[in-house]
């Protein structure tokens, strides 16, 4: 479980001494109701199309996932090795919720899905990833998409 | 995960999240994230439960809805004890697959590389009638012959065999050492009838039972003894789960 108190060491020491970044001011932008949103998934899982680049290192780097992209053609190339697996490995829904996703589209609960969904690597220093970050924001705007859903892993 | 929803909402996008780490997210404050107890590797909670899913995920999208923030919110289940509709779960998973019974005397180096060389032939087609049941492998890199090869070789001989990745040979190993286990995990279930292990059932079976799992810390034993410094962090931290070495 993904509780601090519960976990065994010696990862529970390693995750409690993980650096986290402070951040002065709180931004909030505030949006349509969620029955009008365009949903995009940002992902850490370290996700990418089969054939895509494998995820090498901590440099914060992201991948692009095409909306109509079916489970057998995403795959996971993380660099960790201290979480599970054999979610991903039985139903791609447990990392990546895009089936839920389009059903709630289907239905109309959310606006829309996405164009393009994208995946960072997790283990990456934040300070790294914020320049791609950045510029990830404004090929969000160009899609569309007024909520993002980050998802870690 | 928190510093990315802070940089993309300053940059003016909405963002909601999914928090696995509660300590992690109470100190960078994110602007709307849900927390979940869910174990690391399952954000949206469980396998093949799409109910459960969709509730982890109507919760995260429904903080985008909230008047202000930052918002913290706790998902208010715990994870099923078993998948709906089945009978709970055994205590101690055992693999459907059976390797030869002697694998435990096999100390030397040589008996543990045919020990493997035995388990991949022997989970091969296990794994093939996943594949053409589900039409999907998560191995994202290598046939199953060519990841054990490369490990194999690189644990145990000079001659790697590189099969033609063009990557640092560092990457090439963590991405074998994973495509490995997937192998193994997709064969393991492959069987009708068998009930997919947990994580730490899986991991104990893999690292304690099966000579893949031997040869993968000789991999990380030797990653170790390298000079370059990305065989010997890979072999330190990204190959064998803390706590299993």
């Amino acid at each position: 479980m993904a509780r601090l108190d519960r976990m065994p060491e010696p990862m529970r020491s390693h995750l409690a001494n993980l650096p986290c970044p402070s951040f002065e001011n709180r931004p909030w932008i505030q949006g349509e109701a969620l029955s009008q949103r365009r949903v995009s998934i940002i992902s850490t899982a370290g996700l990418h199309r089969r054939g895509d680049r494998p995820f090498e290192g901590a440099t914060g780097d992201y991948r692009v996932i095409p909306g109509d992209i079916m489970a057998k053609d995403l795959v996971m190339t993380h660099i960790s090795t201290n979480f599970d697996r054999t979610g991903f490995q039985q139903d791609w829904n447990v990392v990546f919720p895009l089936d839920r996703l389009r059903e709630l589209a289907g239905e109309g609960m959310i606006g829309s899905v996405a164009a393009y969904h994208y995946s960072f690597m997790g283990a990456a220093d934040p300070a790294a990833m914020e320049p791609a970050a950045r510029n990830l924001a404004g090929l969000l705007k160009g899609d569309g998409v007024d909520a993002a859903l980050l998802v870690p892993v | 995960m928190g510093a990315l929803a802070y940089y993309l909402e300053e940059e003016g996008i909405p963002t909601t999240q999914i928090s696995l780490i509660r300590e992690h997210t109470e100190f960078i404050r994110p602007p709307r994230a849900l927390w979940v107890p869910f174990e690391l590797g399952h954000p949206l909670g469980a396998p093949e439960n799409p109910m459960l899913q969709r509730r982890v995920l109507l919760a995260a999208l429904g903080l985008l809805e909230a008047p202000a923030g930052p918002v913290l919110a706790d998902f208010p289940d715990e994870v099923p004890e078993s998948p709906p509709g089945t009978d709970q779960e055994p205590a101690v998973w055992a693999c459907p697959v059976s390797f030869a019974p002697h694998l435990k005397e096999e100390t030397d180096r040589e008996k543990l590389r045919s020990a493997f060389r035995r388990e991949v032939a022997e989970l091969r087609p296990w794994y093939d009638l996943s594949f053409e049941r589900s039409g999907r492998t998560t191995m994202g890199n290598f046939a199953p012959e060519s990841a054990s090869k490369l490990l194999d070789s690189y644990a145990f001989s000079e001659a790697l065999e590189r099969a033609g990745q063009n990557l640092p040979i560092a990457v090439v190993l963590r991405l074998a050492a994973h495509d490995l286990k997937a192998f193994y995990f997709e064969a393991a279930i492959a069987r009708p009838g068998s009930t997919p292990p947990g994580s730490a059932e899986f991991n104990r079976w893999f690292w304690t039972e099966t000579a893949a799992g031997r040869v993968l810390k000789a991999v990380q034993k030797r990653c170790m003894n390298e000079e370059d410094k990305a065989l010997r962090m890979t072999g330190a931290m990204l190959l064998v789960p803390l706590g299993q070495a």
